[in-house]
């Protein structure tokens, strides 16, 4: 009982604070403007291809809440995987929303996917999967980080772009003809995407990203990515493919100014 | 009862200030003195605690604040598109703030270019209707000098209820919607840089 007087004094402050400020904007709205956003940046990206909604043929996983929004791990899921050709990463409101498109060869296990992206505020993300019938199907998160886009890279750009184009390559799983193994690839690169200021000079350091990446095993295709100014600084990507004993992985990288970066990486079936 | 609105109000303004320097110590350095005037260096970086002549606030300040229907003043600048961008990319930049913000981008840079000055007073009069005592927020985004600067020229020019909000969008957005604002048509019809 002695609870009570507090529980009712607690509760008639409540009554009397607004419970919403008053400019709190209607939820209706700003889900019928996200939508609306959604179809412009559609629109630009696919045409008038139609995205249906799908619950199994592609899941996209996003911290809700991201530390650094220069890093965001977004990771995509294509349990029905050799239905899939292709899978698109959008992140609606950055201002540039094409953030990564990636082709998977006859070498992937496309079950999974995992790459680092900035984001510039809360925002919906969506991810777009392309079957081998050429259909499009969308799923969406919404997620809590902002500041990735301008967040300066580093003390320095020539700091920033040291061992660029060096790469990484780390194997995880069994390696066993057939079986598929997950790969985590890294590479050195600032990805200026020309929205950072050089803290120092106060000029807008310019755009310098990579823009294709061709992964290969032996003669034989895992994936092609295509990006944009969205992927992180030092981008990182998680892959599977399935080896079959013949050659390396073999990465080719461009950049935007012209730098080609090619390096070969033992699998842990050419190692035994 | 209205007593105890007013203290309920108060109430949340005092637990609000005092959870507030614990999330601004994280990582940026706590001693920033104000500088004598504007400050003119790089824009994004460490700002101070205190805003002489302003009110430093915070979200729970901010919330009761709307109640007054304060001017929603947002200084952040506005993206920049990359020189080289490609052409069959699309380059769709939007800009999120407090709903019923007034988006004036740059107005906190400093010095701002000739004219540039003299249209923010302007701009500011017509939105406050020459009442220099109507509460007005500037915000930007964290760490962001143009919020300070933009609220340092209107104590300067006499404005008497200024208020700093310096966890700008990002301290809204958390818990609160934002939606799509565009640029002041008037402060945005002569170019920002």
């Amino acid at each position: 009982m002695k609870i009570l007087p507090l529980a009712l004094g607690v509760a008639v402050i409540g009554a009397l604070l607004p419970a919403q400020p008053v400019v709190a904007a209607d939820a209706n709205a700003i889900d019928a403007e996200r939508a609306a956003r959604w179809k412009t940046v559609a629109e630009y990206i696919f045409g008038d291809r139609k995205i249906e909604p799908t619950e199994t043929l592609i899941k996209l996983d996003a911290p809700e809440r991201a530390p650094d929004a220069a890093l965001m791990p977004v990771t995509l899921t294509m349990p029905e995987k050799h239905a899939i050709r292709s899978v698109y990463l959008v992140i609606d409101d950055n201002p540039s929303p094409f953030a990564a498109h990636v082709t998977f060869g006859p070498a992937a296990d496309p079950g999974a996917l995992q790459l680092r992206v900035r984001v510039d505020s809360y925002t919906n993300v969506h991810a777009v999967a392309e079957t081998k019938d050429g259909r499009l199907f969308g799923t969406v998160a919404f997620v809590k980080a902002s500041g990735g886009c301008s967040a300066p890279v580093e003390a320095s750009d020539e700091e920033a772009m040291k061992g660029m184009g060096e790469m990484r390559m780390k194997f995880t799983g069994g390696a066993a003809p057939g079986k598929p193994v997950e790969a985590t690839l890294m590479i050195r690169h600032p990805n200026f995407n020309g929205m950072q200021m050089n803290q120092l000079t106060r000029n807008y350091t310019p755009a310098r990203y990579i823009d294709k990446l061709s992964v290969s095993h032996g003669d034989s295709k895992i994936f092609d990515l295509e990006a944009d100014i969205s992927l992180s600084t030092n981008p990182v990507i998680t892959f599977s493919f399935v080896p079959d004993g013949n050659g390396p992985v073999k990465v080719v990288a461009t950049d935007t100014k012209n730098g080609r970066w090619e390096q070969s990486f033992d699998t842990p079936l050419t190692t035994n | 009862m209205r007593a105890l609105i007013e203290l309920a109000a108060k109430a949340a303004v005092i637990v609000g200030t005092a959870l507030f320097p614990v999330l601004a110590s994280a990582g940026s350095p706590s001693d920033v003195p104000e500088p004598q005037g504007l400050w003119i260096g790089a824009m994004h970086g460490p700002t101070p605690k205190t805003l002489a002549g302003a009110a430093v606030v915070d979200l729970a300040a901010i919330e009761v604040l709307l109640a007054e229907q304060p001017l929603l003043l947002d200084v952040g600048p506005a993206v920049r598109k990359p020189a080289d961008f490609p052409d069959d990319r699309p380059w769709l930049p939007t800009h999120r703030s407090i709903p019923s913000a007034i988006w004036m981008p740059g107005a906190g840079a400093a010095p701002l270019e000739a004219g540039r000055e003299e249209l923010f007073y302007r701009r500011v009069g017509e939105l406050t209707l020459g009442d220099k005592t109507k509460p007005i927020v500037v915000f930007c985004r964290p760490e962001c000098w143009g919020g300070w600067n933009a609220g340092k020229r209107l104590v300067t020019k006499g404005y008497t209820s200024v208020h700093w909000f310096p966890a700008g969008i990002e301290g809204w957005q958390d818990t609160h919607a934002t939606t799509e604002v565009k640029p002041d048509r008037d402060w945005s019809a002569e170019p920002t840089r």
